[in-house]
């Protein structure tokens, strides 16, 4: 027929219910953090272009536009407080504000995460980098990005079982992270393309920010899957401990 | 903006407009009692008469979003609605919800996105109140315009690059020679004549190579075999791959297998990839080049181990002189023209050239030909004779 069946105006003025009001924040705040996820998985292919090109404007734009992700943040954090103080939230609403601050902490230190990324760049300024080592950057950016979209994205369907597959995605960009720490320790022993023994430990960093970034995500995924099915991933952590400590190993 | 963008802008707005007029309209009319306009509100519409407008913007290459006098969401076309729920689409809509508030005041704006993907994409979103109440925001991806546009724009400052310097090199070392008595210095100097020279000749030549191959249309259609071009094209780059101890390696070539086309510019397009395998490898590598029937397409494979080319230089490399590295072009001795050859000739031969590379891994070129066959009777021109 017409065009006017899937065009649905909502009618929430028909609900006189208060707690229509209290739901209604619980998902803008939801959106608003995914924006701001959204956000922080676009800076880590920004940083990473900037690492490997050496772009010191960029690197400056990044690094003060973190300011607002940080204010972002704490608005949405504040909002949560007076959620929990205005409407005592119980059950699956309860889990859903807890998790609500636990990720917006996750993006945010990701977010810092992508900055440093650009100060690591100013201080590699004018070292030019191998093949090599600019392949695993490259390798390791996309990773990281992959693993924050997927965090962002099922953060923001409520979706566990995409949440859950975080994880091992994570494992690959920790390969990753071995195999450049390998490339770095190559690199500097060589005898003719070695790079100093200051832009080898910027280097080791960098690899360090990302596989962080990285771990971030894979606790966005967590806190997802505790959401939808109230269940806490660390208890698997905690379990894997116990057996460690049974079998007197530690680390 | 061009033309055809205005015209189909002039459009969209115009169905926009009737689309949002008769949606706040019915509204409208159902909240208060009124009955709905009858032109639209009839089922019994002939065919040909309105077409639905919903389809309409669907089938449009760009994002529209329609919102009423409320900011309430009514349309959003199809292009607009296929990143809901990614993080793209939680930019876009970032992007575009400011955008048609500012519209609602009566104020057209605009705001570019800049996306670093991967694929990295640039998008234009701008916002138009609509004459019957509410707003409209498009949403045109940009990415390719743009390209084009740098395509433009460095070929001028690259093209007087590359044949300026060798010149002026040229004049200053004949002013040098004009004054000079010590036979050494004027050896050397010489020297470095016949080098830029050469260098200036190669350039000249690989322009008319590629003019050669943009103009010819269409191409020959010879059965040309595959094991003969694949042979030419690597004894053509034996020299510099002996000069750089590099092995160039040919795996499991089908029996039989040819395409149709133009053999001297299969020759040169396969010889161009091998030659830029072997120029960007390391010193003592390996390149290896293999041919696959599959289908009816014919697939040219060189990989190398080479440095491997950075992810944002991929879809430029087929451009005439487009370079990754500026400082290196000089020690590589290529022209700028090698791959914008290569793309050309697969164009002529309806296939395409395709690239995966990953710096410090290696590069792998992939030249897909359709008209590929492979057959038991060794390859001849006889099938094109009369």
């Amino acid at each position: 027929m017409s065009s006017d069946t899937e065009l649905h105006v909502p009618e929430e003025e028909a609900h006189g219910d208060l707690r229509r009001g209290f739901h209604h924040e619980l998902d803008d705040i939801r959106d608003d953090i995914a924006k701001l996820g959204a956000i922080v998985t676009e800076n880590i292919p920004r940083a990473t272009d900037i690492l490997l090109n050496q772009d010191l404007d960029g690197a400056e734009k990044l690094i003060v536009g973190d300011d607002e992700i940080d204010v972002a943040a704490l608005a949405l954090e504040e909002r949560c407080y007076s959620l929990i103080a205005l409407q005592a939230p119980v059950a699956s609403d309860l889990r859903k504000v807890v998790a609500a601050m636990r990720i917006i902490a996750e993006v945010e230190r990701s977010a810092d995460l992508t900055k440093n990324l650009c100060k690591a760049a100013r201080r590699i300024y004018g070292h030019p980098l191998n093949p090599a080592i600019r392949g695993i950057i490259q390798k390791m950016g996309d990773q990281a990005t992959t693993l924050f979209k997927e965090a962002t994205e099922s953060y923001l369907a409520g979706d566990a079982t995409r949440a859950a597959a975080i994880d091992d995605m994570d494992s690959y960009l920790d390969d990753l992270q071995r195999e450049f720490m390998r490339t770095i320790f190559e690199s500097h022993e060589a005898a003719k393309s070695s790079i100093d023994l200051q832009v080898a430990v910027q280097l080791a960093v960098v690899a360090r920010f990302f596989e962080r970034i990285g771990d971030h995500a894979v606790n966005i995924g967590e806190r997802t899957q505790y959401l939808v099915t109230g269940l806490v991933r660390e208890s698997l952590g905690a379990a894997r401990h116990a057996s460690r400590q049974a079998a007197g190993e530690s680390e | 903006m061009n033309a055809v963008g205005t015209v189909v802008l002039a459009v969209v707005v115009a169905v926009a407009g009737v689309a949002v007029g008769w949606r706040i309209g019915r509204h409208r009319g159902r909240d208060e009692g009124f009955p709905a306009p009858p032109s639209t509100s009839s089922t019994s519409r002939p065919l040909g008469s309105w077409p639905d407008f919903t389809q309409v913007l669907d089938s449009l290459p760009i994002g529209i979003v329609i919102v009423d006098g409320n900011g309430r969401s009514v349309h959003r076309n199809a292009w607009a609605a296929k990143f809901s729920g990614t993080h793209t689409g939680i930019l876009l809509d970032a992007t575009t919800e400011p955008l048609l508030q500012r519209a609602l005041t009566g104020e057209e704006s605009r705001q570019q996105l800049e996306l670093y993907g991967p694929p990295r994409r640039i998008i234009a979103v701008s916002s138009s109140p609509l004459p019957g109440g509410g707003a409209m925001a498009t949403i045109e991806d940009e990415t390719e315009r743009r390209r084009v546009d740098a395509v433009r724009t460095d070929f001028v400052a690259n093209i007087s690059h590359e044949l300026k310097t060798p010149v002026g090199a040229l004049a200053v070392l004949a002013e040098t020679l004009l004054g000079e008595t010590d036979p050494e210095v004027v050896n050397r100097v010489a020297e470095r004549m016949v080098e830029d020279s050469h260098r200036a000749a190669r350039t000249i030549d690989d322009l008319l190579e590629l003019a050669r191959i943009e103009l010819r249309e269409p191409v020959a259609n010879d059965r040309v075999d595959l094991n003969g071009v694949v042979a030419e094209a690597v004894s053509r780059t034996r020299p510099i791959a002996e000069q750089r101890d590099i092995r160039v390696g040919v795996l499991d070539i089908p029996p039989g297998a040819a395409v149709a086309g133009d053999r001297r510019q299969l020759v040169s397009a396969l010889g161009n990839l091998v030659e830029n395998a072997v120029k960007y490898s390391e010193p003592s590598g390996e390149v290896q080049v293999r041919v696959r029937i599959d289908g009816n397409v014919a697939e040219l494979m060189v990989a190398d181990r080479g440095i491997g080319i950075p992810a944002r230089d991929h879809d430029r490399i087929f451009e005439r002189f487009y370079r990754v590295d500026r400082a290196r072009s000089r020690d590589t001795g290529g022209t700028g023209l090698g791959l914008s050859i290569v793309r050309h000739v697969a164009d002529n031969h309806g296939g395409e050239v395709l690239v995966s590379s990953q710096e410090g891994e290696g590069s792998t070129f992939v030249l897909r030909l359709p008209g590929g066959v492979r057959s038991h009777q060794p390859s001849s021109n006889e099938t094109s004779r009369p």
